[in-house]
């Protein structure tokens, strides 16, 4: 296959047509069409396959370098998007004034009664407030094949609490019973923890509890807990008169608003008030540490890998000089050779970000779990490895391939056509 | 030896490709060995602190259950303890930041009798214990925060219904090992305080018991005396080592272990790719000076000897500017005041060594290939090859 590249060339120039066949480039004195100085994408390609070995390595080496940064962007995004998709913009929560997370939050009966009466309140069909008062403690329980605990947030609910969460299904055994020690915990708290499989038991504060179902929430922070009846809850923590926070929906973006205004002023409530999104946001703040380390690899590993490309592309510049100076003999300009090994250096990069970029999808569904940073408290997240992180991702690779790109393509321009014609 | 000019030539023959090979190594190893040692100096911090022969006396339920402050006194008695102290985690904001630092509910008279190595000037120590409303901070925070001795310092309660405020009696220093992070005030206030502003239900909370043995021996069975007396009582506990006590921290940070590791695995991979493929690059450049070594009567021994020096002295290059330079610059860098609680950063030897070798081994493995090749390459074919 002998490909033609013509376009104008400038009319002073001698014209010849250059062909590419099987890593030989071939010229030919062609009749008087202009031809256009771009030297043809071909060959490059063709290049970056001719040196088999060679291109594979720089690419394998991107490529692990791309996966990497993807690693550790998905899992900071991952984190994030947890802490996001928990948000219907309507929820709003109560807690006592001056807490940060629900767990250390104390919220009287007398005032949620209060609160439960303010105009602005959601209803469902049968006409119930949307607003609960939820019990929220830790459990202390080992992970899955080891010994030390780590705090698992537990909810005591009432009926309305499912309401608010729509999103949360039993997708296998049952719902528990109101009165008895019983509880539901999401798959992935099931499958990461020690006594929370389906029909096992668990210690709680001294008391046992049965797993009877397990549920799923579509993501979201409700993932990483474990519900249970509130009464019955209480009655083991010998909590009375008080539980942690409030979750409530309000009826419009303008009642939300006001709702919260009001909690928040109210001397007889003088509570704090804030949008689910809002509480989230703030506990993704907390833990920003995952992204100063995720960034921190990325940046790195970019820079260490810029000069390897450089390295390799010096290489295949310095070995195909006599091929350079007969683009330039022929007419090509400096900037279309210039150009043309940017590209080598491109399609180098980006060889290696769909190398990088099928490896971390071949991760699949990777999930794991850390401490929350505002709540001390285990949360379950998937990573996500989303188009906009692979994306990220194959930026990363092009930005290698261009910098590190750069100063061998000037040097391929620099060269002396006598000298590198001359060339072995 | 004699070698070793010959070498150093062909290492600096071409000095664009090496520094460029060199710098990959030194930025990505500097990477590598940054990343664990997050976790080896936690580690290394926990092992020289050994010698202090300290026990965490925790809630069974984990730093959410309530340890009655009795249990100080009682746990006082056991035989093989010399002191203890309720550390109560305040968790209080201050000002507006977004980041807590730790602030703890202790008894300063035995504070810093359990933490031994911390030091204090008495006269600021005496005033503390005679001031029920006084703090002392360590040294770092107090810099970062531009605290001095005589300043009030006021927290918002998060976990504790109540605010507080503080005059600063004291700024405590200590080794490299201590935590100069930290508020510590007067249990007794904060006691007092919940009382008076009828949250009686929250008071009298230890958090947990910290204590220091009388020796190391002493530590197994002061643990068990400690752990059976409370059995069967409203609050049992756990007692654990300071090294399991910190231990159960990372723990809590999930599969972060993990997680370096592969990333070191991937980075590690990557570089022995790059410098493979340098190293086969320059090689190939030299194909008829190598046939010419051969011909001239250099043993294929010592050809592959004289290459896999030259892969090895690359290697080494970026692993003296990665992971040495990198335990330099963190140790003159005070991270404390960009990420609080990474005040305690600091690359140990055993991980900057430990990033030196991996880096002579990288150039190593990448020189195997390439100058197996060169060694076994026929003279004949050699010298007539025009690269």
């Amino acid at each position: 296959m002998a490909g033609l590249y013509s376009r104008a060339i400038p009319a002073r120039r001698q014209i010849f047509t250059a062909s590419y066949r099987d890593g030989l480039l071939a010229v030919h004195q062609s009749p008087s069409r202009k031809l256009a100085a771009v030297v043809p994408i071909k060959y490059n390609i063709r290049s970056v396959f001719a040196r088999k070995v060679g291109s594979l390595m720089t690419i394998f080496g991107v490529g692990m370098v791309v996966w990497a940064s993807i690693f550790a962007f998905g899992l900071s995004a991952g984190l994030d998007k947890t802490l996001k998709v928990a948000a219907d913009p309507l929820d709003v929560i109560v807690m006592r004034k001056g807490s940060t997370s629900e767990s250390v939050s104390a919220v009287s009966d007398e005032v949620a009664n209060i609160v439960k009466e303010l105009p602005g309140i959601a209803t469902d069909r049968e006409g119930r407030k949307l607003a609960a008062s939820e019990l929220v403690i830790f459990g202390y329980l080992p992970r899955r094949g080891k010994t030390t605990k780590v705090n698992v947030t537990v909810r005591g609910v009432v009926p309305v609490s499912r309401d608010l969460r729509e999103s949360l299904h039993i997708v296998e055994g049952r719902d528990f019973k109101p009165g008895l020690r019983e509880a539901i915990v999401s798959r992935t708290m099931s499958e990461r923890f020690e006594g929370l499989g389906l029909g096992d038991e668990f210690v709680l504060r001294g008391g046992s509890f049965r797993v009877v179902g397990i549920f799923e929430a579509g993501g979201g922070a409700v993932e990483s807990e474990i519900w249970t009846d509130q009464t019955v809850l209480a009655q083991l923590v010998d909590r009375t008169g008080a539980m942690s926070s409030m979750q409530l929906r309000a009826a419009s973006k303008t009642d939300q608003e006001k709702l919260i205004e009001r909690i928040k002023n109210d001397e007889q409530i003088d509570l704090n008030a804030l949008t689910e999104e809002q509480y989230f946001k703030e506990q993704a703040d907390q833990s920003s540490l995952m992204k100063i380390v995720g960034g921190m690899i990325a940046f790195f590993l970019t820079i260490g890998a810029m000069f390897s490309v450089a390295n390799t592309m010096y290489g295949t510049i310095a070995s195909r000089a006599r091929e350079i100076g007969t683009l330039r003999a022929l007419g090509f300009g400096r900037t279309s050779v210039l150009s043309a090994f940017l590209l080598e250096s491109l399609v180098l990069c980006l060889l290696g970000a769909v190398l990088g970029c099928l490896g971390a999808l071949a991760l699949g569904d990777l999930r794991t779990g850390t401490m929350n940073a505002a709540t001390f408290s285990e949360i379950v997240f998937a990573f996500d490895f989303g188009p906009k992180i692979l994306l990220k991702g194959a930026m990363l690779a092009i930005l290698m391939g261009l910098i590190g790109g750069f100063m061998p393509a000037l040097r391929a321009v620099r060269m002396k056509v006598v000298d590198s014609l001359r060339e072995v | 030896m004699k070698y070793l000019p010959l070498i150093f030539r062909n290492v600096m023959r071409n000095k664009i490709r090496t520094l460029f090979t060199g710098a990959s190594i030194a930025v990505s190893l500097f990477l590598v060995v940054t990343l664990h040692s997050l976790l080896a100096s936690q580690d290394e911090i926990m092992e020289r602190t050994k010698v202090h022969d300290r026990v965490a006396v925790l809630h069974e339920a984990g730093l959410a259950g309530r340890i009655p402050i009795a249990y100080v006194d009682r746990i006082r008695k056991v035989p093989g303890v010399v002191c203890a102290t309720p550390m109560s985690w305040f968790g209080g904001n201050y000002r507006e930041e977004k980041v807590q630092f730790p602030q703890f509910a202790t008894d300063p008279k035995e504070i810093f009798n359990v933490y031994e190595e911390y030091t204090i000037p008495a006269d600021q120590l005496k005033a503390w214990q005679a001031d029920k409303s006084g703090c002392v901070v360590g040294s770092v925070i107090a810099r970062n925060k531009g605290w001095n001795v005589g300043d009030k310092i006021a927290l918002q309660g998060n976990i504790y219904p109540v605010n507080v405020e503080f005059v600063v009696r004291g700024i405590y220093d200590g080794p490299s090992t201590a935590n100069k992070e930290w508020l510590l005030f007067n249990f007794e206030y904060l006691d007092d305080k919940l009382k008076k502003e009828n949250h009686e239900a929250r008071a009298g909370n230890a958090g947990i018991i910290m204590l220091r043995a009388a020796s190391a021996d002493a530590i197994p069975a002061v643990m068990q005396t400690i752990e059976n007396s409370f059995a069967s009582s409203d609050a049992p506990v756990k007692p654990m080592t300071e090294q399991q006590f910190a231990q159960s921290f990372t723990e809590m940070m999930g599969n972060v272990r993990g997680f370096i590791r592969y990333t070191s695995m991937a980075v590690v991979a990557a570089l022995l790719c790059v410098a493979a493929n340098t190293m086969a690059m320059s090689l190939r450049e030299r194909t008829r000076e190598i046939a010419l070594l051969k011909a001239i009567g250099f043993s294929q021994s010592t050809v592959l000897g004289l290459f896999l020096s030259e892969a090895v002295l690359i290697g080494l290059l970026g692993g003296v500017l990665g992971a040495l330079g990198g335990k330099l610059l963190f140790a003159s860098v005070d991270l404390s005041k960009v990420a609080p609680g990474l005040g305690l950063f600091f690359i140990p030897w055993k991980t900057a060594l430990g990033g030196l070798a991996l880096s002579a081994a990288i150039g190593f493995f990448s020189g195997v290939v390439p100058s197996w090749r060169a060694a076994r390459m026929s003279v004949v074919s050699g010298l007539r090859k025009v690269v």
